[in-house]
C-alpha cells in the first residue's frame, strides 16, 4: 500500500480559550482528490492555515511526504511541495497577469535573489509561464492588469499561481466562492484537469462540486471530523445528514 | 526601444554640454542636482518599487559620505583609491550599513517599518556630533581631492564630469535592476508580500537585499557630495535631508523610473534659484508638495505621461489649447500666491514693524515689491492678486471644459464610425 503524501495526527488549535480544531486526523493519498465540507465556523480555513504554516498548531503532527512540517515557515513548506490558494483572492492586483504568473514560476527556478541576470533572458521561466497561462486559458489576458479581470478569471489565475511550483500537494480554499453556475462548472473541469497526478485537498461549499470532484470527502463539524469516506458513503451517513447536510441531500 | 535610446543619448549629450553652455555658477549648481537625482532614484527602489516608505534615508547617504572622507584621508592623505573611484568607498559603506539597518527595519512593514528607519537615522544623527574620531564632531572632517589618471580634479568642470559619469552609471544600473528577477520581486513585495511567502519566497531576505542595494546607491550619492565639497559633517544625517528625498521622489512621481530624478533635480534647482530671492522658499516647496499630492498623486512624471497619452489620443493640435490654458491658470495662480505670500511676509516682518512705528501711529508705509511700491491699505494692492486668482480659475475651468468636449467628441465619433460601419453592408 502506498504511503499518504500528507497526514495529520490529532491536530489541535485554540485561540485563547476557544478551541477551533479539536483533534483532527486525516490522510491524503498522492493522487487523491479529497474534499472537506462543514458548516460555517467549523474550522476549515483554520485547518488550511495550520497545514500551510500560516499559523502553528497547539499540538499534533503534520507529515508531508513522511517529514514533519509543524513549525516550518510558509515559504519552507511551499518549497517542500505544498502550495495553496486563498479563500479571498490573493494575487498581485496591480501587476499584469503575466507578471503574476512569472513571480510564481521564478521561485522554482532558484531566481530569488538574482540581480545580475535579466528575467526576460530566462527561456525556461518564459516557457513555463506561457504553458500555465494556456492551461488556465488566460493566455489572451497576459498583458491585462490582474486586478481588473473578472472574479472568476482572477480565481483561475490564482489556481495557475498555485500550480507554478509544481507541487505534490495542492490546497484550494473555496475556489468557487462567488462564481456563477457556468463559471463553477468551468472551474470544476479546470481543477480536475490541472490537478491530475497530484494530491488535492479542497474546501468548498457547493455540494455539486464536492460530490463530483472528491474521491473522498471529510466532514468537519466544530473542529472535529465526524466522517470520512467516498461520496456515496457520505451521502448515506446518518450522522452527516443530521449534522450538516440535513434536508438538502435527503430530499 | 530605438526612440528610447535616442532620447537617452540626447539627454546625456545635453548634460555633457552643460559646462560649455552655462556659466560656472550654474555648473556648480548642477552638481548637487545630479547628486539629488541619484539619491532620489536610489530611494525610489525601496519606496516606489518595493513599497517600503523609509523616513530615514539620510543615514545611508551620510554613511556613504563619511566612508568616502575617511577613504580620501587614508594612507596619510594619499587616499585609499584614486579620486575617480572614491565613490566605491561610499557604495561599500552604504551597502554594509544598509544591510545591517535593513535587517532590523524590514522585520516589520508599513508604519512600523517607517518608524524604525526614522529611529535609526535619528540615532546616528544624535550620536555623530559626539563621536569626534569618526564624524569629526560638530566641525566635521575635510579632505582634498588628489590628482589621478591625468586629471587634477581642481576645477568645477572636472568635478561635474566625474559626478555626471557616476550618476549616469548608477542610474543605468538601477534601471537594469528593475529588469532582473529581484527587481520584479520588489514589485511583488509592494503588491502582496504575504502571497510571496506562500509562493516559497524568503520575503525578509528579499527585503534586506533591496534595502541594502538602495543604501548602496544612496551611499554613492553621499560620496559624490563629499568628493565635490571635500568636506562632510554630521549635518548630512539631518532629518531634513531624509524628508527632502521623500518630497523630491513624490513630486517627481514614483511610477516612472526617472520621475524621482526629475523631481529631485527640479527641487534642488528651485532651492538654489529661489532661496536667494526670498525667505519664504521653504513655504513654496511645502505648498508645491501638498498640491502635487492632492491634485496629481502620480507626480510631475505622471502628469507628463497623462499629457502625452492625451496628445496621442486626440492629436497635439486638439490638446494644445487646453494645455496652454492650464499653463496660464497655473502661472496666474502661482503669481497670486507668490504676491500674497511676499506681501504678507513683508508686512508682518520685524523690519516693517519698526518702519511703521517710525512713521507714526496708524501709518502704513508702502512696501516695495517687484519693483513697485504697494500700500497695504491701497485698493490696487489687493485687487491685483484677486484678479490674478480669478483669471487663474477661469482659465482652469475653460481648460477642463475644452478637454471634456474633446472626450465627448471622440466618443460620438467612434459611435458614428461604428454606425456607418454597420450600415455599409446593407
Amino acid at each position: 500500500m502506498t504511503q499518504p503524501i500528507l497526514s495529520l495526527h490529532d491536530l489541535k488549535k485554540s485561540f485563547g480559550a476557544t478551541e477551533i480544531i479539536r483533534g483532527v486526523s486525516l490522510s491524503l493519498m498522492p493522487d487523491e482528490r479529497h474534499a472537506i465540507i462543514g458548516p460555517n465556523g467549523a474550522g476549515k480555513s483554520t485547518l488550511f492555515h495550520l497545514i500551510s504554516g500560516n499559523i502553528r498548531p497547539n499540538s499534533g503532527e503534520i507529515l508531508l511526504d513522511g517529514r514533519s512540517i509543524v513549525g516550518k515557515t510558509p515559504q519552507a513548506i511551499n518549497r517542500l511541495g505544498l502550495a495553496r490558494s486563498f479563500q479571498i483572492t490573493n494575487i498581485f492586483p496591480r501587476l499584469t497577469v503575466y507578471e503574476n504568473i512569472r513571480l510564481a514560476v521564478m521561485r522554482a527556478h532558484g531566481l530569488q535573489y538574482c540581480f545580475w541576470r535579466f528575467v526576460n533572458a530566462n527561456r525556461k521561466v518564459k516557457q513555463q509561464s506561457d504553458q500555465l497561462l494556456e492551461l488556465v486559458r488566460l493566455h489572451p489576458r497576459a498583458a491585462t492588469i490582474a486586478g481588473e479581470m473578472s472574479y472568476s478569471e482572477q480565481r483561475s489565475l490564482e489556481i495557475a499561481m498555485t500550480l507554478a511550483s509544481d507541487p505534490k500537494v495542492i490546497l484550494l480554499d473555496e475556489p468557487m466562492a462567488g462564481m456563477s453556475k457556468e463559471e463553477t462548472a468551468y472551474t470544476t473541469s479546470l481543477i480536475k484537469e490541472v490537478t491530475a497526478g497530484r494530491a488535492l485537498l479542497i474546501v468548498e461549499h457547493d455540494m455539486e462540486v464536492v460530490f463530483s470532484l472528491g474521491d473522498r470527502i471529510s466532514v468537519l463539524v466544530y473542529g472535529q471530523l465526524i466522517a470520512t469516506g467516498t461520496p456515496d458513503e457520505i451521502r448515506r451517513n446518518a450522522d452527516v445528514k443530521e449534522a450538516y447536510l440535513g434536508e438538502e441531500v435527503a430530499a | 526601444m530605438k526612440a528610447r535610446f535616442f532620447w537617452i543619448a540626447i539627454g546625456l549629450a545635453s548634460l555633457a554640454a552643460v559646462p560649455f553652455v552655462l556659466s560656472q555658477g550654474l555648473v556648480n549648481a548642477a552638481i548637487p542636482m545630479l547628486i539629488a537625482a541619484l539619491f532620489a532614484c536610489a530611494y525610489n527602489l525601496l519606496c516606489g518599487q518595493a513599497g517600503m516608505l523609509s523616513f530615514g534615508h539620510s543615514a545611508y547617504f551620510g554613511v556613504g559620505a563619511f566612508s568616502t572622507i575617511h577613504a580620501m584621508n587614508a594612507l596619510g592623505g594619499a587616499g585609499l583609491l584614486p579620486t575617480p573611484l572614491m565613490p566605491l568607498a561610499g557604495a561599500a559603506g552604504g551597502l554594509v550599513f544598509g544591510a545591517i539597518a535593513g535587517w532590523f527595519a524590514t522585520q516589520r512593514s508599513g508604519t512600523y517599518f517607517a518608524m524604525i528607519t526614522l529611529a535609526i537615522a535619528e540615532l546616528i544623527h544624535a550620536l555623530a556630533p559626539h563621536l569626534k574620531g569618526v564624524f569629526g564632531g560638530e566641525a566635521g572632517l575635510s579632505s582634498m581631492r588628489m590628482p589621478a589618471w591625468g586629471f587634477t580634479f581642481g576645477t568645477t568642470n572636472e568635478v561635474y564630469y566625474l559626478t555626471l559619469v557616476w550618476v549616469a552609471l548608477c542610474l543605468a544600473l538601477l534601471y537594469l535592476i528593475t529588469r532582473t528577477p529581484l527587481g520584479r520581486l520588489a514589485l511583488g513585495v509592494r503588491e502582496n508580500s504575504h502571497r510571496l511567502s506562500f509562493l516559497g519566497y524568503e520575503v525578509h531576505r528579499i527585503n534586506v537585499l533591496i534595502f541594502a542595494i538602495s543604501g548602496m546607491f544612496s551611499g554613492v550619492a553621499g560620496a559624490l557630495q563629499v568628493v565635490s565639497n571635500e568636506a562632510a559633517n554630521y549635518v548630512v544625517f539631518d532629518p531634513s535631508l531624509s524628508a527632502a528625498v521623500v518630497l523630491n521622489t513624490y513630486i517627481g512621481g514614483v511610477n516612472v523610473f526617472l520621475g524621482p530624478a526629475l523631481g529631485a533635480a527640479l527641487m534642488t534647482f528651485f532651492g538654489y534659484a529661489v532661496s536667494d530671492l526670498t525667505q519664504s522658499w521653504l513655504l513654496y516647496q511645502g505648498l508645491l508638495f501638498v498640491l502635487v499630492m492632492m491634485f496629481m498623486p502620480t507626480g510631475l512624471s505622471g502628469l507628463a505621461v497623462l499629457a502625452i497619452a492625451a496628445a496621442k489620443r486626440h492629436g497635439i493640435r486638439a490638446v494644445a489649447p487646453a494645455a496652454a490654458l492650464y499653463l496660464a491658470a497655473f502661472a496666474s495662480l502661482t503669481a497670486a500666491i507668490v504676491f500674497l505670500a511676499e506681501l504678507l511676509g513683508r508686512v508682518f516682518s520685524q523690519d516693517y514693524k519698526a518702519l511703521s512705528q517710525a512713521a507714526g501711529s496708524g501709518e502704513l508705509p508702502p512696501v516695495l515689491l517687484f519693483g513697485w511700491s504697494w500700500s497695504p491699505a491701497g485698493m490696487l494692492t489687493w485687487l491685483v492678486p484677486l484678479a490674478l486668482m480669478v483669471l487663474g480659475i477661469v482659465c482652469w475651468r475653460t481648460a477642463g471644459g475644452s478637454l471634456r468636449r474633446q472626450a465627448d467628441a471622440a466618443v460620438s465619433n467612434t459611435v458614428a464610425a461604428a454606425v456607418t460601419a454597420e450600415r455599409r453592408p446593407a
